[in-house]
């Protein structure tokens, strides 16, 4: 990836101090749908921080899982480019947190969290220590033995945020990962994401389309326009950590933030 | 105020009686599969016996047990039988492992299946037994000809399947692969091989049907062992009776190795929901 001169995804080796952990400058994609040509996002710049939680929301079909996937260097953007600072470069780049259960049915729970340091080639001991910790950390050690099938949702959910951490990137990426989950698993996962992020401080870009989910979670919250997908406006979330899903959610101040951000999507979803 | 109801409908467990002998007759599996073909053999033993079927070509199920067993006891068809089923084994070895790299290497990849599935596509509608005269011109009348035939039947149902089953790969867990920057044979290693294992057993079970109808053939030149050479010998010398015990022998063979293919199949993918069966 590096090598190759026309990608725009660069691993820069030295940084200044002020030099943020990723920088998104003018970045865009166009799609050829047919005959026509479709912006999915458009002139984004964002910087982050290193050990920042970034929530990033916004109407579906925004343009939010292409921004990821270009993160993700899963695709090339067509224009503008994107930084990342690589403070260890025998760690890699990103780990992403699909959507959808993209955890392997044909390998166990173990395997699975063991996937990307297996794919590396890290000493086995390496694995096992890193895979027992985030396994214990989700509550899966129980369920390290079993296969896909035999777990819930919820219980797959966790296996996928297990093997992104346990991979060790520079940042997490992450596409709505909890959008297939009831409620209750939903405020469990984000509570138990949100421990494991502060005993590891990575960079998280979270991607969701719940306003609620956002403001539970992130640092900032930034709203995305309509395709074509650009930053429209970012909120400052200073809510003291460590934060509890229903704690927060009876703040008021969570309350008039959220529909300020419900004001702001609104205009995007059905027009000003 | 009171309501009264029309009407009350009541939702009881049925009485508990314990199971009887029809009940566990319909539940026993095997019995079930046995009575059809019994059913089948006593009709014919008593079409024969009244005359109604020609008894040169049907002879009486109770006559070709005398002839298995006076078969059985002479030994010879166990070797017979061997060397059909070793047959069919190296054949199928050698059609089913190239089936299953290229039906990777083209799954995987589209450059390589726009090259090359025209080719396989054209070969694949002629009667792979029609190849057979031309391989034998090749190969030789020896054993090199019947693995090769045996080779090129299951090659393409193999293939087939594997490609298939690459292709239907949902494509979240490529992504998965190359997130975490998997090479190409981890690619193929970790999502390829084991995402496309249920269809490459598919295909290993129509080929290994294959390889048995192909050998059968086959086994009626240049061989003076096996099934299908007795099967053919018994016709040149009109010995019914015998043949019956042959046929017999190779629908138990297929019988047996599409049952050792699924025993393989169960013992390799432990993580398919349910096993049908």
């Amino acid at each position: 990836m590096s090598s190759d001169p026309s990608t725009t995804l660069d691993r820069t080796g030295l940084s200044p101090p002020a030099f943020p952990k990723i920088r998104v400058r003018g970045l865009g994609k166009r799609f050829q749908v047919g005959k026509a040509w479709v912006e999915a996002i458009k002139a984004i710049d964002l910087d982050v921080q290193a050990g920042e939680f970034i929530c990033i929301v916004g109407p579906s079909g925004c343009g939010k899982t292409t921004l990821l996937r270009i993160l993700a260097d899963l695709e090339a953007p067509t224009e503008g480019e994107v930084t990342i600072e690589q403070s260890d470069p025998s760690n890699p780049l990103s780990s992403m947190i699909f959507q959808e259960s993209s955890i392997l049915p044909w390998m166990s729970i173990r395997r699975n969290v063991a996937y990307g340091l297996e794919l590396r080639g890290v000493p086995a001991a390496e694995i096992d220590k890193s895979v027992d910790r985030f396994l214990a950390l989700t509550g899966l050690d129980r369920f390290a033995d079993a296969y896909p099938h035999q777990l819930s949702g919820g219980m797959k959910q966790r296996a996928s945020v297990a093997r992104a951490f346990a991979n060790n990137p520079e940042i997490l990426l992450m596409d709505e990962p909890f959008a297939a989950l009831d409620e209750q698993n939903k405020a469990l996962l984000q509570e138990e994401l949100l421990r494991i992020w502060s005993e590891t401080r990575k960079t998280v870009i979270f991607i969701t389309h719940s306003i609620d989910e956002a403001l539970v979670l992130g640092d900032r919250v930034i709203v995305m326009s309509r395709r074509p997908g650009r930053l429209k406006t970012e909120f400052k979330i200073d809510f003291p950590r460590p934060r509890r899903v229903y704690d927060l959610k009876a703040n008021p101040e969570f309350g008039r933030i959220g529909r300020e951000i419900w004001t702001l999507l609104r205009e995007e979803v059905v027009g000003p | 105020m009171t309501v009264q109801a029309r009407s009350l409908v009541q939702i009881t467990a049925p009485r508990q009686t314990g199971p009887t002998l029809l009940d566990r007759m319909r539940r026993s599996s095997l019995l079930m599969a046995i009575l059809a073909p019994l059913a089948i053999l006593i009709v014919w033993e008593c079409l024969t016996r009244v005359g109604l079927l020609d008894q040169r070509f049907f002879p009486a199920p109770s006559s070709i047990i005398v002839s298995l067993f006076a078969l059985v006891e002479s030994g010879r068809v166990f070797i017979d039988a061997a060397w059909t089923i070793g047959r069919m084994l190296v054949g199928f070895v050698f059609g089913a492992v190239p089936g299953i790299v290229f039906g990777i290497m083209l799954g995987l990849s589209p450059t390589v299946r726009a090259f090359l599935q025209p080719v396989i596509a054209a070969l694949y509608p002629v009667p792979k037994i029609a190849l057979f005269p031309l391989i034998m011109m090749i190969f030789g009348i020896g054993e090199a000809s019947k693995w090769a035939i045996v080779a090129i039947a299951v090659f393409f149902q193999v293939f087939y399947s594997t490609l298939a089953g690459v292709v239907n790969i949902d494509r979240i867990y490529l992504d998965v692969a190359s997130n975490f920057k998997a090479t190409r044979w981890q690619l193929c290693r970790t999502i390829a091989i084991p995402g496309a294992l249920p269809f490459i057993f598919t295909g290993c079970q129509l080929g290994i049907g294959m390889a048995l109808v192909i050998v059968v053939i086959a086994e009626n030149f240049g061989t003076q062992v096996g099934l299908g050479y007795l099967i053919w010998q018994s016709w040149q010398v009109f010995e019914v009776r015998d043949m019956f015990v042959y046929l017999l022998m190779v629908s138990l063979l297929g019988y047996g190795s599409q049952m050792a293919i699924l025993r393989l199949q169960r013992a390799v993918i432990p993580w398919k929901k349910d096993d049908a069966g």
